[in-house]
């Protein structure tokens, strides 16, 4: 490797650089007591982490951050490797790639538009309520009610991000032998059975790719709560994302950088080792 | 041209389960203008030598010199592969699928400060040479697989390097035209006065193109000499199996009415030389014949022999056969198939090979 | 002798099979067929129209009514979008050839150089951006790129220009070694070799990446809620905000506005779907053969 390679990755580097001086930078602002009462920054050692931890909201939007990434990882799982196995049987590659980009669409589609479409789509009397009324179901509360307003933001994210673990368990599955499923058909085994006794546990890669992506990208929505509730401040949609931009909104700067510090560790915790034992693996093959 | 010489070089892989020696203590000197092969089976450090050659790897311990000056020492690279001024043929072509056949040889010379038109030049003139100047326009899929190793070897040559390197360069080509492949590379290499290395399991290769051979084992040069000394003393049987089938036989030397007799089961061959006692021997089956008679001076009869089989291979008839009274397996190759259940081996006593036990 | 059992003919499976999907498919278009159906409607008719009642008597009024509140922030995504996707995709490419190097060579401290950077680009791809708020704001306005162009595209290549080397560095495999180490003794450098030899091979991997940025960048809303202040430098997603209105409002023009944004993502879907799906792919690890 000569020293001109390494103009290769110059650009790349400059630009970690700047994020790794961000993250660190947060760091070191969360050390501080940098405040709207406190304009002019001091050490103050830990204690913005003890503010933000033993204020009311954090516990309720760490929760909700929880709730929303786990359902998400959960139900994602379950309806993706369901809808992978329905497209897997199709015999027709067309009808597959069809109704999987039907799947993915949701993708493509900004997160703030999205959150548009499902307001009035939780309208009370005028969305999907209305079709519930004429399938005989009863009316649900979406955003009316407390209790359901975290659950809202679920099935959003759930219609919004399942394309993925779809998209990665039908390539795990159709990345095992052919010849193994075909051996199984002779021995009478149904479809159903198959998924469960062949597909499914071989499909190992396919749950890394889809539990650490769907946690990832939930972990991070900030538009949907924001937006459906008309801001960052209400309690009951509130994200940990949600509350780091309330208290940066309300100038609590050391708190929120405390709260983005928290954060940014949590996502790292699943980053790095899905980095290096996920995707990189694939590289020095 | 340039003498290159590899001091104590060694190559070791760390892998999960322990090292890898891919090279041990190599110590060897190929001179400017030689034609130089490395034999030895697969998985013996021949390619991993040739990359170490190519700047492509680095000894893990010694040193490797081009003209007495050092490219590479003790795991570092000091001279880069893309300063060495080497050209090499690799085993799959490696073309660049995304250029043309001219662009691909002409690639190399855009790295040197020449100007278009003497490149144009030089394109078509180791085109011309090597008859790929119709194809020039098409891109390598478009090409057949002797055109492919031809236009690798025109972009290997173009440069005029100072040391041609071939690794395994006949072995993707069809069989029906490796051996003029084998001859236009030798003719290539005489023509331009090339430092050539060519490395292969195939002795063929080696044969038809180099004037002096080494032999590597498991990551050992095991014999350095001309390619007849190598064919006909052998250092080992390793070496000997590698360049051609041989059969390996224990026998004993007694020494009878003042002549040392060979006998392996009722065999019993007259030698010359010092050897007494249990002895492992090679011979060439085109050193045995099953005969009525020897036809002509060197051969000698051994004693009788029983046919076990006769297969049919390469032109020949392979026959196996045993001493009687013994069951070691001996092959000789024949144009008719052997009428007969017994029968006489003659041997040509001068060609049989003696190895250490 | 053949099981005696009850079992379904394979035409009755065949069609059961593809009602199943069907349905999925009809609920998972629910939302896009609200987004498109409704921006057709009258200001008369949303005051009692369900928003999955198609429009009686489609008008284009309320697309005419938003299009202009729209036009600066297309024009501003576009600009913003389409550079920094370019350059990330270039620049990222740039790095992933350079691990692909990386992890052929052997010198001491390559392996942990390797690992360094890569968890390093991964962060930079997967991090909550909202947690990098404050010090990324500060950096913008200390570089003097608040509320301009430069400045959010230089807030978008901090996070693309990771998720580019990522991708790429996954489709880079797909070009044999052999082949880097032929250019390289040809006496080409490692710049030279990306260019030439590297980047033309890769062509299909890297509009996958660029497409895939492309569509994050549009949709990205948090980086241009922060970084710009000013309407005249609004991106779309956040333009689209300004709709929610509550329930108050007519919802005919929120979602033609819905529709306005999501236009340009869903036209490069429908054509370019197969190249966005390999960047998600390769967001997976699996980049090998797809
Ligand atoms: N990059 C590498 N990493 C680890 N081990 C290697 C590497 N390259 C080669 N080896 C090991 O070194 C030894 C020699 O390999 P080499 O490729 O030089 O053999 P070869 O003589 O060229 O064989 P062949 O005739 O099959 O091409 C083998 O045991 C091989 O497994
Ligand atoms: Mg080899």
């Amino acid at each position: 490797m000569k020293k001109t390679s390494f103009l290769l990755i110059l650009p790349t580097a400059i630009f970690g650089a700047i994020l790794l001086y961000i993250v660190f930078y947060n760091v070191a602002i969360s050390f501080t007591n940098w405040s709207l009462l406190h304009p002019i920054p001091s050490f103050s050692g830990i204690s913005s982490y003890a503010n933000v931890i033993h204020s009311f909201y954090f516990p309720t939007s760490l929760i909700h951050s929880l709730e929303l990434s786990g359902s998400a990882v959960i139900f994602g799982n379950i309806l993706g490797i369901g809808i992978a196995g329905l497209l897997y049987f199709l015999s027709s590659n067309k009808a597959r790639t069809f109704f999987l980009s039907i799947i993915i669409l949701p993708l493509a589609i900004s997160m703030a538009v999205n959150a548009l479409i499902w307001l009035w789509l939780y309208n009370y009397n005028l969305g999907v309520n209305w079709l519930f009324l004429r399938l005989g179901l009863p009316y649900v509360p979406w955003l009316t009610s407390t209790s359901m307003m975290m659950p809202s933001i679920i099935i959003i994210a759930i219609w919004a991000y399942t394309g993925l673990p779809a998209l990665f368990y039908l390539a795990s599955f159709l990345g095992i032998d052919k010849s193994i499923i075909e051996a199984a058909r002779l021995d009478g085994a149904s479809s159903f059975k198959i998924l469960r006794k062949i597909l499914i546990p071989n499909s190992a890669n396919g749950f890394i790719v889809s539990t650490a992506l769907l946690f990832l990208f939930t972990f991070r929505i900030f538009s949907i709560p924001y937006i459906l509730s008309g801001g960052p401040t209400n309690i009951f949609m509130q994200t940990l994302v949600v509350f780091s931009y309330y208290l940066f909104t309300t100038e609590f700067f050391a708190q929120a950088s405390a709260l983005s510090t928290i954060i940014i560790l949590i996502a790292t915790a699943i980053v790095i080792p899905y980095a290096l034992y996920g995707i990189k693996r694939w590289i020095k093959k | 041209m340039v003498e290159i010489s590899a001091k104590s070089v060694y190559k070791i892989f760390s892998k999960k389960k322990g090292e890898v020696y891919a090279l041990k203590d190599i110590n060897l000197t190929i001179e400017s203008g030689e034609k130089f092969g490395i034999l030895g089976p697969s998985g013996a450090g021949k390619t991993t030598f040739m990359r170490i050659i190519a700047g492509l790897e680095a000894p893990t311990k010694g040193e490797l010199l081009f003209d007495e000056k050092v490219v590479a020492r003790n795991g570092k690279v000091i001279v880069g592969p893309e300063s060495r001024n080497i050209g090499m043929v690799f085993q799959n072509w490696s073309l660049y699928p995304n250029m043309t056949a001219f662009d691909n040889i002409a690639f190399p010379l855009t790295n040197m400060k020449i100007s278009k038109s003497e490149m144009r030049q030089k394109v078509e003139e180791v085109a011309k040479v090597l008859e790929i100047s119709s194809v020039l326009e098409h891109y390598p899929r478009e090409l057949s697989g002797g055109q492919q190793q031809r236009v690798a070897l025109a972009r290997a040559i173009v440069k005029s390097p100072s040391v041609l390197l071939l690794d395994e360069p006949f072995s993707n080509l069809d069989a029906r035209i490796r051996d003029s492949a084998r001859a236009l590379v030798r003719d290539i290499a005489e023509k331009l006065r090339l430092t050539v290395i060519v490395v292969s399991h195939d002795p063929a290769d080696i044969f038809s193109i180099s004037n002096r051979v080494g032999v590597i084992f498991q990551g050992e040069l095991v014999q350095v000499g001309k390619p007849e000394e190598i064919y006909n003393s052998p250092k080992s049987f390793h070496v000997a199996r590698l360049i051609g089938e041989i059969n390996e036989l224990k026998g004993k030397v007694i020494e009878e009415d003042g002549k040392n007799i060979l006998s392996i089961g009722n065999l019993a061959i007259p030698i010359s030389g010092g050897y007494r006692g249990e002895v492992k021997v090679g011979i060439r089956p085109e050193n045995l014949r099953l005969e009525e008679e020897p036809r002509e001076e060197g051969w000698v009869e051994a004693g009788k022999v029983r046919v076990k089989i006769t297969t049919y291979e390469g032109g020949h008839f392979k026959v196996t056969l045993t001493p009687l009274g013994d069951d070691q397996e001996i092959i000789v190759f024949m144009d008719k198939i052997p009428k007969e259940e017994e029968m006489k081996l003659f041997v040509r006593p001068s060609k049989i090979m003696f190895f250490k036990y | 002798m053949m099981r005696e059992r009850r079992v379904l003919s394979p035409y009755t499976k065949s069609v059961l099979h593809y009602i199943a999907l069907t349905i999925v498919s009809v609920i998972w278009l629910i939302p896009v067929y609200a987004m498109i159906i409704n921006g057709f409607k009258s200001n008369l008719e949303v005051a009692s129209s369900p928003v999955l009642v198609p429009p009686s008597h489609p008008t284009l009024s309320p697309y005419m009514a938003v299009a202009h509140v729209l036009e600066t922030p297309i024009i501003n995504s576009l600009i913003v979008a389409v550079i920094a996707s370019l350059l990330s995709t270039i620049l990222g490419s740039m790095g992933a050839y350079f691990f692909y190097v990386l992890s052929n060579s052997y010198f001491r401290g390559s392996g942990m150089l390797s690992n360094f950077l890569f968890s390093l680009i991964a962060l930079g791809t997967f991090i909550p951006y909202e947690a990098t708020l404050i010090p990324l704001t500060r950096f913008i306005v200390d570089i003097n790129l608040l509320n301009s162009y430069p400045g959010l595209i230089v807030s978008m290549l901090i996070f693309y220009i990771p998720t580019a080397a990522l991708l790429m560095s996954l489709f880079v495999t797909v070009v044999p070694k052999s082949l880097i180490e032929a250019a390289r003794l040809d006496g080409a450098g490692d710049v030279k070799i990306f260019f030439k030899v590297i980047l033309p091979l890769v062509i299909p991997g890297f509009i996958s990446t660029l497409i895939f940025i492309i569509i994050e960048s549009w949709n990205n809303f948090f980086l241009p809620l922060v970084l710009t202040t000013t309407p005249s430098m609004r991106l779309v997603p956040v333009a689209v905000e300004a709709y929610t209105g509550g329930y108050g409002t007519l919802y005919n023009e929120t979602f033609a506005v819905a529709t306005l944004a999501s236009l340009i993502p869903l036209i490069i879907f429908i054509f370019l779907g197969r190249y966005f799906i390999r960047g998600l792919v390769a967001l997976g690890g699996a980049g090998k053969g797809v």
